[in-house]
């Protein structure tokens, strides 16, 4: 089995295809380290001008307003709250001033609790313009998540677990950047990897049927070898990835394993943190059950199908299966949770933030493992009542 | 030993193989000889049960068959298939595939190199294959199927692409192989070179295993039962019938024209001789029925 898994391994590290694959995750990686990484624009950033242009701004007001019975609400309403939120945007600028990261975080941490408190369901406040660009719908929930999860972060930072800068701040180191990225199309990167590895694991072998037909491996054992060479090229993969990385982080700082990232509680409505170590760890974690189950999937198509291009289509039904039912607040009424496609954006399940899109509290990492492994021991299994058949034949 | 029990293999109706039984013994080199697409291929694939036969079974050492994937692993384990040539992996060396052959039926690393200076491959082994020529490739593919040093070897057209030199000299490792007690089973269109070394040669025909032994008497014994006359024509062979109407004589496709003196004495083939040099006849040999008459006269005629 080691000397059948040797060889396997040997062709798919020379597989013309799988080498390409492997360039293209490269220049991606350097292309976004170089090009979309320096050009990233946070909506929540350190921007000193734009907070003193709104202190200002209330200060004056806060000084002329005269306040007298039979005033309009609205004014009534902004001389009650322009003080405290000033008082904030006053900490934050004179942190910036003297340097003092943690005071910035604080009250930067208190600025977007106290700042959602009365924005969020406020018909006459709105969050920070950039939510509502591009005609979104959704600008007020989005604008409610960014500042609840920003306020958890910044709260955290206060702790002095990390070294803290602008760029940790505005999440521009090279940690922070791949957790933004497992946030959105990263998952969706390795997993079409994971794919294009596989589709072709055991049907390459109909180029050589006479040489490797007789060896004496069961099927059986001889897909779980490529299986396992599968799933090893697919872990590689995050190679060409890290050279990205290591370009952003000699650029902006690695950040710390110790990092906040937010965690979003739907059913309290309320975020916690853990630790960047964490999250990463449970991405890791995660992204490998989903080779687990792409392949199993794949080997399984394989067998029956024995046809390359249903094992891209399958494989490709899976992954996007997501874009033809998702809609935001749909999770209750479509139990999402049981569909193995819902867990795609393995990021956003692990932050919890699918949970706050689908508007349910079931998907979880938990309940992820819990699906796709039942479903890629499913797969398994019919491999194993095939391959072990007595008229299979493999090729 | 290796026993074919009543195998029948169909494709699309039409019978490949019919009722097939026989046994293969150790230590013996069996030669399958039948036109292209007769079934000698078709037979081995049953062997390696690459084809499930619509009958019949093969039992490996009186107790394995292939009941089972299990079995069939280590039915494989026993019995290995050579190769083909255009199946080889162009971007590793011969040595590598050597290697992988080696290891996957655990046999001795010794023979690697063993295998590598019988063959001559020195010079070219650590090159990809997908430099070889064909010569090289069918030698490589040869030397894959040693290394993996099984009980049962089958070896569908092992000398195709191969120089006389090389043909030799696989010949000589096959007959190695055969002392070492290997059960071995050659698919060959090299008649002349098959005859020298094969214990039993079979012909395929309409789905049949045919012995040559049976279709010629006689055919493995070393005595003088034929005069092989290159070109004799219709009016001579005419002429023979009249003066030895008691002898046997029988003309093939290819042109010979062979005369059956089994059982004669130095008197009676002498007189035989005389006629040929009367009419002026001077091509003919003395010795027994070839491989290549058999074949011409069974698969040529009619």
């Amino acid at each position: 089995m080691r000397a059948y898994f040797k060889m396997e391994f040997f062709q798919f590290m020379s597989n013309k295809k799988n080498i390409a694959i492997y360039v293209i995750l490269l220049f991606l990686s350097c292309y976004y380290a170089l090009k979309i990484a320096p050009e990233y624009d946070p909506i929540e950033k350190v921007d000193v001008l734009e907070i003193e242009a709104r202190y200002l701004t209330r200060e004056e007001f806060l000084d002329n307003v005269v306040i007298r019975e039979g005033m309009h609400y609205l004014t009534a309403f902004a001389v009650s709250i322009f003080p405290e939120w000033n008082e904030y945007d006053k900490a934050r600028l004179d942190a910036i001033e003297k340097n003092n990261l943690e005071e910035y975080a604080e009250a930067t941490s208190k600025w977007y609790t106290y700042s959602d408190k009365f924005t969020f369901e406020s018909e006459v406040l709105y969050y920070n313009p950039g939510y509502y660009t591009y005609g979104n719908s959704y600008a007020v929930m989005d604008g409610h998540y960014a500042y609840l999860s920003s306020a958890s972060r910044y709260e955290d930072y206060t702790e002095g677990k990390s070294d803290l800068s602008v760029n940790v701040f505005e999440e521009r180191t090279a940690l922070q950047t791949l957790q933004r990225l497992l946030h959105s199309y990263l998952p969706l990167i390795l997993l079409v990897s994971c794919i294009l590895f596989t589709v072709d694991i055991v049907l390459k072998d109909r180029q050589n049927p006479t040489l490797l037909q007789g060896l004496p491996l069961s099927d059986w054992r001889k897909l779980i070898v490529k299986g396992g060479v599968s799933l090893l090229g697919s872990i590689l993969a995050i190679i060409p990835l890290l050279v990205g990385l290591l370009i952003i982080g000699s650029q902006y700082g690695f950040g710390h394993f110790n990092l906040p990232v937010p965690n979003y509680s739907f059913s309290e409505d309320l975020f916690s943190t853990i630790t960047m170590g964490e999250y990463l760890i449970q991405n890791l974690l995660f992204i490998v059950v989903w080779f687990f189950f792409i392949i199993s999937l794949l080997l399984l198509v394989s067998v029956m199908l024995k046809n390359e291009f249903a094992n891209l289509l399958v494989g490709c039904v899976f992954l996007f299966a997501e874009f033809i039912y998702f809609s935001r607040g749909i999770g209750i009424e479509w139990n999402a949770q049981w569909y193995p496609t819902s867990y795609v954006q393995v990021g956003q399940i692990i932050s919890g933030y699918r949970n706050y899109l689908y508007v349910s509290d079931a998907l979880s990492l938990r309940s992820g493992l819990v699906v796709m492994g039942l479903c890629t021991c499913v797969f398994l299994f019919l491999i194993f009542l095939m391959s072990n058949h007595r008229k299979f034949k493999l090729l | 030993m290796i026993e074919l029990k009543n195998i029948g293999v169909q494709f699309s109706g039409k019978v490949i193989l019919k009722d097939v039984s026989e046994m293969f013994n150790q230590g013996e080199i069996i030669g399958l000889v039948a036109p292209n697409g007769t079934g000698k291929s078709t037979l081995m694939n049953v062997i390696m049960n690459y084809i499930n036969p619509k009958s019949g079974k093969v039992i490996l050492n009186q107790k394995l068959e292939y009941t089972n994937k299990k079995n069939e692993v280590k039915i494989h384990q026993l019995v290995s298939m050579m190769p083909d040539q255009s199946d080889l992996y162009n971007q590793i060396s011969g040595k590598e595939h050597l290697k992988i052959y080696s290891s996957m039926w655990s046999s001795n690393q010794k023979l690697i190199d063993r295998t590598i200076k019988e063959l001559g491959m020195t010079s070219y082994i650590n090159k990809h294959t997908g430099t070889y020529s064909l010569g090289m490739r069918q030698r490589l593919c040869f030397a894959m199927q040693i290394v993996s040093d099984t009980q049962v070897m089958l070896m569908d057209e092992v000398m195709n692409g191969l120089d006389p030199t090389h043909v030799e000299l696989i010949s000589q490792i096959l007959v190695k192989k055969k002392s070492e007690g290997k059960t071995i089973i050659v698919a060959s269109h090299l008649l002349e070179n098959l005859e020298k070394y094969a214990d039993r040669i079979f012909f395929i025909k309409n789905g049949e295993l045919i012995l040559v032994n049976d279709l010629s008497p006689g055919f493995e014994e070393k005595k003088i039962t034929t005069v092989r006359v290159t070109r004799m024509t219709d009016e001579i062979k005419e002429k023979f019938s009249k003066e030895f109407p008691k002898t046997n004589i029988q003309s093939l496709a290819n042109g010979a024209t062979l005369i059956d003196v089994r059982g004669y004495d130095a008197e009676k083939l002498g007189s035989i001789v005389e006629f040929l040099q009367e009419n002026q006849l001077t091509e003919f040999s003395f010795g027994k029925v070839t491989l290549n008459d058999l074949y011409s006269m069974y698969y040529q005629e009619g």
